[in-house]
């Protein structure tokens, strides 16, 4: 199964490919949403954990166009700040508020993958 | 007396006669010449002896003796001439007789011109000329017709207004005997002869003639005898005018005046009332009252063009013969007039219980079908049927129930459109309906046409003014009209409210003491502005005697001279709007500050979290102290992030927030949402609901979820079409269930249209449905979906009936 991960700081992006990777999960990384995209056409991924705040695009749009590519790959909205409010992001498979505590993460993972 | 003696008288004759004289040679040399004559040189006659005539005349006047003296010399006799001299504006004539002088063997030897001024006398004659022409040219062109005859009325002279007005021509004319007195008048016309003959004059006669044509007009005339010098009558002058026309006017004018009295009385009685049902009695009454246009029956039939029929409005008259004779015989004795039958109607109480009104009210004539009735319609004339078995188009539905044998129909025109028919008939007197009848009935009928037209207009007018009454209290803004006093003329509910006060209580009261508990004008009063510029005048009060603060508008009010009369004006409370609209402030402010904080978290966060991750996966790997140290920083980092939490305000699991709320009011909010939009499209909303159900769900979300449904339902009509929503209770769930007649879903696109971001829209994210669907996830619920293509989709949302338990 694999994974790709959006994000654009640098640790976060090592801190989840370890944690994942001890999961069995192969992990593709991306820091901006040019990459996202590209990634997500390439290497197919099987779920998409995407941050909201990157640096070159919304990560809503990101997300738009994703679905817009593939509807059936879960995305799991992963994100500093609570934008559970904003309708759009209700489009995605899941939404967590980042932590340090990545257990809930990784069950939302599992969970959607086995779907 | 000697020769000397004699000399001497003719010297003094030859120089004081008036007339002037001189004498000349055959060589026109000046012999001698008297004073009388200087007034016709301007020098001395002595001087002028022995000169020749030619240069003394010739130079300074025409006056020319010798020119007299010439035709004497070549005629050989004595000639007269009358001779013309002008200087500047003066003229003046003077008579020259020139007599030969002839020695003894009759040879002329010289001319001897006797010169008198004649001026008075030629101008006199010329006068009499002009006079002459004058009165030749005034009979010639004269309009009437100027004729004289001899004293046996033999013509002597025919002018162009005679030719003109008989037709015989003066060839025809003179030499004959009045040949435009007709047969029967000539005995009577000898006789006047007769008498001018005696000198008498005869004017204004008004008397027959013929024409050449043998037609008889009405002449005036006046014959006066033509006398000669002596005063004896020689003929007769006849001047004759053409008054047919005159005459006609007269007649026409007489009888008109007849009939607008009677008109003039009805209508104006009928303008007196804008009861349409009193106006139509009076309409009625005045066409079957004996003195009025004495018919025995008559209804009005009113168009009604929404169905395009004639229908019967009212009917007049007796209901049998019985009836009838009562009738009249009670007016004759009661001796009723016009008058007062029209005061009655016009006072007294509206009766409309007889028998033959019934009977016309109930009668209803089609305009499609081809009969008198409809003709009167549709070519706007009258008509007079004066035989119905004569007549193939008589109406039917009359023969039959009214038994009418013989009837006349007028239209009722108003401003070129006909507004209905009058209908009379002598159904028991059997008169016949005369053209008179019909003349006075079709004038009687335009007064009445106005008249129902102005009834009508009232009546609506009327109906308009009560719906405007109506709008102006359920106005929730306090609206008032003030004066130019200051003095408040007419309130509307709201002010009543506002004040909470009765309007008795507040109209004609001085506005500044009503509205803000004055006992002067305010300075700021717009008001006051309004009436000074005569225009609008918008300004935000706040005033604590209302208890509030105003949007106060004021527009200047004229009347129908454009003077000004006052002003209107509405006063809006928008303490609330302001109270909204700075909640909307703090919103806004709240909005940038999430903004900020979004930034914050984002930067502070994902250091923490990475120092917190990292932490974890260095406290498995470690063991003792080291682990122990580890999972300090890890704990720590996790307080450090619960504390951010708390800051940014935002640990709330819980998305969905419950609360109860009905099914009805859930769909009344969603269908105000989109009711401008509905409504430009021609969409008719159909609501069915077997009673209100009580939900317990998150009331923002319900509406997002039912409103995206709603939305797409609008889209898939376009334009024109229903959505009908019910909501049941089945199988322990609640049911809102929205049908549209749009243009469906195609099984192709079924199974995508929750997918997020799926559209088949032009414009649009695609979420709406996708959003749907997980709001009723999140209420536990499920959505069904049934579409046929181009006939329209069917969504139902289920909301479990455990969630409705849970409300009780």
């Amino acid at each position: 199964m694999k994974i790709l991960v959006v994000d654009d700081d640098l640790h976060i992006q090592r801190l989840y490919k370890e944690e994942f990777e001890e999961e069995g999960y192969d992990v593709v990384i991306a820091s901006n949403g040019q990459e996202a995209i590209e990634l997500f056409n390439s290497e197919n991924p099987d779920i998409v954990t995407l941050d909201i705040l990157l640096p070159d695009i919304d990560g809503i749009r990101l997300l738009r166009q994703m679905k817009e590519k593939d509807p059936k790959v879960p995305i799991i909205m992963s994100t500093a700040y609570d934008y559970r409010d904003d309708f759009a992001v209700w489009a995605s498979e899941a939404y967590i508020v980042k932590s340090s505590d990545m257990e809930e993460l990784k069950r939302k993972i599992k969970e959607l993958l086995n779907k | 007396m000697d020769l000397s003696d004699k000399q001497k008288i003719a010297e003094t004759i030859f120089e004081h006669v008036y007339e002037g004289i001189i004498m000349l040679d055959r060589n026109y040399k000046i012999l001698a010449m008297n004073k009388a004559m200087e007034q016709w040189t301007d020098r001395p006659a002595a001087d002028l002896i022995e000169k020749d005539c030619k240069e003394v005349f010739h130079d300074s006047t025409e006056i020319c003796p010798h020119c007299a003296a010439s035709m004497t010399f070549e005629k050989g006799e004595m000639t007269v001439e009358i001779q013309k001299e002008t200087q500047g504006d003066v003229t003046k004539y003077a008579e020259l007789a020139a007599y030969p002088i002839k020695d003894e063997i009759g040879s002329i030897t010289g001319c001897v011109v006797f010169m008198q001024d004649v001026t008075e006398r030629m101008r006199f004659q010329y006068k009499v000329t002009e006079t002459k022409e004058y009165l030749e040219g005034f009979i010639d062109n004269s309009a009437d017709a100027i004729v004289t005859s001899d004293l046996g009325g033999m013509i002597t002279s025919w002018n162009t207004g005679a030719e003109r007005i008989y037709g015989f021509t003066k060839e025809d004319a003179l030499g004959k005997f009045f040949p435009f007195v007709p047969e029967f008048l000539v005995e009577p016309e000898r006789e006047m002869i007769e008498r001018i003959q005696q000198g008498e004059v005869l004017r204004d006669i008004e008397t027959f003639r013929k024409k050449k044509d043998g037609s008889i007009i009405t002449v005036s005339l006046t014959l006066s005898p033509i006398k000669n010098a002596k005063g004896e009558v020689i003929g007769i002058s006849c001047i004759s005018r053409d008054i047919s026309d005159k005459k006609r006017v007269e007649k026409e004018l007489v009888r008109r005046n007849q009939e607008l009295n009677r008109l003039f009385f009805i209508s104006s009685a009928m303008r007196g009332t804008l009861e349409l049902d009193r106006l139509l009695r009076m309409v009625l009454t005045a066409v079957t009252m004996s003195d009025g246009l004495g018919f025995n029956r008559a209804i009005l039939f009113l168009l009604d063009e929404t169905e395009n029929v004639l229908k019967g409005a009212m009917g007049v008259g007796p209901s049998s013969p019985g009836e009838a004779g009562e009738i009249w015989e009670r007016l004759s004795m009661e001796k009723k007039s016009l008058t007062d039958m029209i005061r009655e109607v016009e006072a007294g109480p509206l009766r409309k219980d007889s028998f033959f009104d019934k009977l016309s009210t109930g009668m209803r004539i089609p305009l499609n079908e081809e009969t008198i009735l409809t003709k009167t319609v549709k070519e706007k004339k009258f008509f007079n049927v004066s035989d119905i078995n004569k007549e193939p188009l008589s109406d039917i539905i009359l023969t039959q129930q009214l038994g009418t044998e013989a009837y006349a129909v007028v239209p009722l025109i108003s401003r070129d459109t006909v507004k209905g028919v009058l209908w009379v008939d002598n159904y028991y007197n059997k008169k016949p309906i005369s053209d008179e009848d019909m003349r006075f009935l079709a004038a009687f009928a335009n007064q009445v046409a106005t008249a129902i037209e102005s009834a009508r207009l009232y009546e609506q007018l009327a109906v308009a003014e009560k719906e405007l009454a109506n709008i102006f209290d359920s106005i929730p803004d306090m609206v008032f009209l003030i004066n130019t006093d200051y003095v408040v003329k007419n309130i509307n509910e709201s002010v009543c409210k506002r004040l909470g006060k009765r309007p008795e209580e507040i109209i004609g009261e001085k506005c500044y003491k009503i509205f803000h508990g004055k006992n002067g004008p305010w300075e700021e009063c717009p008001h006051h502005r309004t009436l000074e510029s005569k225009k609008e005048h918008v300004i935000e009060i706040e005033e604590p005697y209302l208890g509030g603060t105003f949007i106060s508008s004021s527009s200047p009010i004229f009347n129908m001279k454009h003077e000004l009369i006052g002003t209107v004006h509405v006063l809006r409370d928008i303490s609330e709007l302001n109270r909204l609209q700075e909640r909307l402030v703090m919103t806004e402010r709240m909005a940038a500050l999430g903004e900020v904080a979004a930034k914050v978290a984002h930067e502070i966060r994902n250091p923490l979290i990475s120092v917190g991750g990292f932490a974890k996966r260095l406290e498995k790997k470690l063991s003792g102290n080291l682990k122990e140290y580890a999972d300090i920083i890890t704990k720590e980092v996790g307080r450090l992030e619960g504390i951010l939490n708390e800051i940014l305000g935002f640990v709330k699991e819980m998305r969905i927030v419950k609360e109860s709320i009905t099914s009805e009011r859930l769909i009344d909010d969603i269908i105000s949402l989109v009711q401008s939009d509905i409504e430009e499209r021609g969409i008719t909303i159909v609501r069915e609901s077997g009673g209100p159900i009580e939900l317990y769900v998150d009331p923002g979300r319900m509406k997002e979820a039912l409103l995206n449904i709603l939305t797409n339902a609008v889209h898939a009509i376009g334009s024109d079409g229903t959505i009908s929503i019910k909501t049941y209770v089945q199988n322990n769930a609640a049911v809102i269930e929205i049908t549209d007649t749009g243009e469906g879903i195609t099984d192709d696109n079924m199974p995508f249209i929750f997918d997020p971001f799926f559209t088949t829209k032009k414009v649009g994210t695609g979420l709406g449905l996708s959003i749907t669907h997980r709001i009723i996830e999140e209420h536990n619920g499920r959505i069904e979906v049934k579409s046929s293509p181009g006939k329209g989709t069917t969504f139902r949302l289920f909301i479990p009936v455990n969630e409705i338990n849970r409300t009780v």
